[in-house]
């Protein structure tokens, strides 16, 4: 049994003999106090800090308490020994002296100074390199895509040279959970579910960020998004972390099918998850630009009137939401020439004269519109749109 | 036993044969041992002031005495004897530095009787270091921390050093040469150099601030004390004209190439205060979180400065458990003085920046490149193409937005600095930090969001007369 122990290159030692530093010449056969219990903390972005428990015996008088990482990656420099309060014996008072480090070795042995003999529970804690986690989500959609089943997963991948019995994980979100985790292992638990998550589905046209699907017909891309609120339920409690996350959809067989994969990015609650699924193939839209003028004010002074025409087809058959995204300084740069100046702008009176002003700002602009079904014969009802825009004061 | 793994690295010999057989390969010597040792350790150089006792038996007449120092990081020109007992009666005649023997050096002394005298040798050492290191635990509420100092000396020098009482001088002195590498040198070598020039200044920087050597203490009584204490030693802390200095109480062994940790205090309940930053010169372009603690008395803090060291910051959570929050470089900390500790940046406080609005006024026109301006809308005046813009007013309507998604609520600082001709238009109640940097706060519920806007406007080109930002309170945009 003890022998085993010695296998793990994590170990505790307890020098029984009270003396001097010299004497111990580095021997280390003494008895071998295990871990009690161990909390491995990752609810730091990039760190994860392992906390274990030991109850050590103590002799009256100062103990040599020896405390070695072969073939770990410990930052000694974090290593925080603190004997609990709630100490086994309450008689017993302990208290850590010094610490003193042996040359061209992974430990250190903390000085314990015991008022009489007994046992302590003391509290080992360390930053441990090669412990990383990650997390990610799988979504199952409903037939009529109205909401999704959310399931949140952890994954704790151990490269740390060092196996865990059992230990308590917290990653920062979640609940904590107790599980075992061996050498080079990952493990992977289902930290959250959360049922009937509403979705609202967007579709984009942006020509910056998603570009054209096909230039010279001036046919925008436009990609499809499940889009979900990190709140109500029991969503909005905790950020949802950034994460793979799968869609699937019921496919009313019981089964599902896959629909596409995203990041996800840190949505803090409240806020709202994007998720990219894929292009929408079946809603089309042509943008032009219609009309550019230019007026001269004063010297080299212009003012210009633009206006840019979107012919949008909806070839679903169900009606839809189209966001339509512009970013003013493009246009500015593509009648002007590009400038280091912000672009000066007034909305005319075009179709689009409505942003959306929270998604809005000095360059982008956001316009919501709706998209009818098509008719009952298949054919799509063309609409057509326009944006007109007064770039003011340019040279 | 450990005596023997270590024969006398550093060795002194009463010498019994008269110094002019020196040459000869017959020697006798009797080893005199070190009664006391006591290391004065500085932070800011590879420097250490070892000043060590021992006693020695002169006859009357000329005592030839041998020290030396084979691979040890030594600084010959350094050693310096001094006879502590009897103070009078005895002398240095001379100090020779033998070609063939390294690391080496012999004394005559004159002695007028005989005598069992206290000599005590003094010299600089490279190799032993000390760093401070702190632990701050923030309670689960961060309404106070506790902060534990700790010294760590580190022994590299070569030699071991047994129950040596430590001392350890907080603060930057100025040394005209690195200790370590004139040790390199042989002692022939060193007297090519200036040596009193760089002698003098560095031993007056070094010795000028010691105390007098504390009492003469005896070794074995001194080791029994540290082997018997049982509790944590207390590390006397003393202001020494522009340095601070550490005397860690009895005596402490660091064999070579171990370190050892000690606590030189610790604090528990210190008050503190969150702050949010944003300070981008200081913290770069992020909102940071900051834990704010005085080293004060009313914070249980003040008896000391606070040496430059790394800090570690955990907070605690249920259970006892503890959470990871920073390691930072913590700098030099005067009595008195604020500690700011940088978190980094909080994931549930969003900080977003949104240009709101652009717009351009007060143009002004140079014509056709001449002395002469004209503004635009000046009595219908039509400018040729020739005449180019040359001023104008850019006005830039900014949002502020703050979501504060944690359970507590915030305080946030935030700073902005404005190059140029700058008009600051805002009812935010700023300040100005310095002539362009813009400083306004706000506090925000746990659960709640801030907007706040503001409006620069920079004079541009012609327009521009000064280069300072002016608050102006208003509403922003136009």
């Amino acid at each position: 049994m003890n022998r085993n122990r010695w296998l793990y290159p994590l170990s505790i030692l307890l020098l029984l003999s009270s003396v001097s530093l010299e004497a111990i010449a580095r021997i280390k056969l003494t008895t071998l106090p295990v871990r009690e219990r161990v909390a491995i903390q990752l609810d730091h972005p990039q760190i994860a800090l392992v906390e274990e428990e030991r109850i050590v015996p103590l002799v009256k008088g100062i103990n040599q308490v020896d405390f070695s990482w072969a073939n770990t990656r410990i930052d000694p420099d974090t290593l925080v020994l603190r004997i609990l309060a709630a100490s086994v014996e309450p008689a017993l008072n302990a208290q850590v002296l010094s610490v003193s480090y042996p040359p061209n070795e992974n430990a250190l042995i903390w000085s314990v100074a015991a008022n009489v003999s007994g046992t302590a529970r003391v509290r080992i804690s360390y930053v441990l390199g090669g412990l990383s986690k990650n997390f990610h989500y799988r979504a199952v959609a409903g037939r009529d895509e109205a909401t999704l089943e959310l399931a949140q997963y952890l994954q704790v991948h151990n490269n740390a040279n060092e196996a865990y019995e059992t230990a308590g994980f917290w990653a920062g979100v979640g609940q904590r959970f107790d599980k075992p985790l061996g050498l080079n292992e990952t493990k992977e638990v289902q930290l959250s579910r959360f049922a009937s998550v509403p979705i609202r589905k967007t579709y984009t046209c942006d020509p910056v960020a998603s570009g054209y699907l096909d230039r010279a017909q001036d046919k925008l891309n436009v990609p499809m998004h499940y889009v979900i609120r990190n709140a109500g339920g029991a969503l909005g409690q905790e950020p949802l972390p950034t994460g793979k996350a799968r869609i699937f959809q019921d496919d009313g067989q019981g089964g599902t099918a896959f629909l596409g994969e995203d990041r996800g990015t840190f949505t803090p609650p409240d806020d709202e998850l994007e998720l990219y699924l894929g292009l929408a193939r079946d809603i089309a839209v042509r943008r032009t630009l219609d009309r550019s003028e230019r007026q001269r004010i004063a010297g080299n002074l212009y003012r210009y009137d633009v206006t840019l025409k979107y012919e949008i087809e909806n070839f679903k058959d169900t009606p839809a939401i189209l966001d339509i995204a512009e970013s003013v300084r493009q246009i500015r740069d593509q009648v002007h020439g590009s400038a280091d100046r912000d672009p000066e702008w007034q909305l005319g009176d075009g179709t689009l004269r409505n942003p959306d002003l929270e998604k809005s700002d000095a360059d982008k602009l956001v316009f919501h519109v709706e998209l009818p079904a098509r008719a009952a014969d298949g054919q799509a009802q063309k609409q057509t749109h326009t944006l007109r825009l007064t770039l003011n004061n340019e040279w | 036993m450990k005596k023997n793994r270590n024969t006398w690295l550093l060795g002194l010999l009463g010498l019994l044969l008269p110094l002019t057989l020196l040459a000869g390969n017959v020697d006798l010597a009797t080893v005199p041992k070190r009664s006391t040792v006591q290391l004065t350790i500085y932070n800011s150089e590879d420097l250490t002031l070892v000043r060590e006792s021992r006693v020695v038996t002169f006859k009357k007449g000329i005592n030839p005495l041998q020290f030396s120092w084979a691979n040890t990081l030594i600084d010959p020109t350094s050693v310096e004897l001094k006879f502590r007992e009897p103070r009078a009666g005895l002398e240095v005649l001379d100090t020779t530095f033998p070609h063939d023997r390294p690391q080496t050096l012999y004394w005559n002394v004159q002695s007028d009787a005989s005598y069992e005298a206290i000599i005590e040798i003094s010299y600089f050492t490279s190799g032993i270091t000390w760093a401070a290191d702190y632990l701050a635990i923030a309670n689960p509420n961060e309404t106070a921390l506790r902060l534990e100092s700790f010294v760590r000396v580190k022994n590299l020098s070569g030699e071991d050093y047994e129950n040596a009482q430590v001392r350890l001088v907080v603060g930057t002195i100025n040394l005209v040469e690195k200790i370590a590498e004139l040790a390199k040198l042989p002692a022939g070598r060193l007297s090519e150099l200036k040596r009193e020039e760089y002698g003098e200044l560095r031993q007056k920087a070094a010795r000028r601030m010691m105390a007098p050597a504390p009492a003469l203490m005896m070794s074995g009584a001194m080791a029994a004390d540290a082997a018997e204490k049982e509790a944590p030693k207390e590390i006397i802390k003393e202001g020494l004209s522009e340095y601070f200095i550490y005397t860690i109480e009895g005596t402490e062994t660091v064999p070579n190439g171990w370190a050892k940790r000690l606590r030189s205090f610790e604090a528990d309940a210190v008050p503190m205060t969150v702050e949010y930053r944003y300070r981008p010169r200081e913290y770069g372009d992020q909102l940071v979180r900051l834990y704010l603690l005085k080293n004060d008395t009313t914070s249980k803090l003040g008896s000391t400065p606070l040496p430059d060291g790394v800090i570690r910051v955990f907070r605690t959570r249920g259970h006892e458990g503890l959470s990871y929050l920073a390691t930072q470089n913590l700098k030099y900390i005067p009595i008195g003085d604020k500690i700011e500790l940088n978190l980094g940046t909080d994931p549930v406080v969003i900080f977003e920046l949104v240009k709101q609005k652009v717009f351009r006024d007060n143009l002004w026109f140079q014509i056709k490149g001449g002395n002469l301006y004209r503004k635009l809308g000046d009595d219908g005046f039509k400018l040729e193409l020739d005449s180019p813009v040359a001023g104008w007013d850019e006005h830039t309507v900014y949002q502020q937005k703050i979501r504060n998604y944690s359970d507590k609520p915030i305080h946030v600082q935030i700073r902005r600095e404005y190059p140029g001709d700058i008009v600051f238009r805002s009812p935010l109640k700023p300040s100005l930090h310095d002539f362009r940097t813009v400083q306004f706060e706000t506090d925000i519920d746990a659960g709640e969001k801030a907007r706040l806007d503001y409006e620069i406007i920079a004079r541009m080109g012609y327009n521009q007369k000064q280069n300072r930002v002016e608050l102006q309170a208003g509403a922003p945009g136009r």
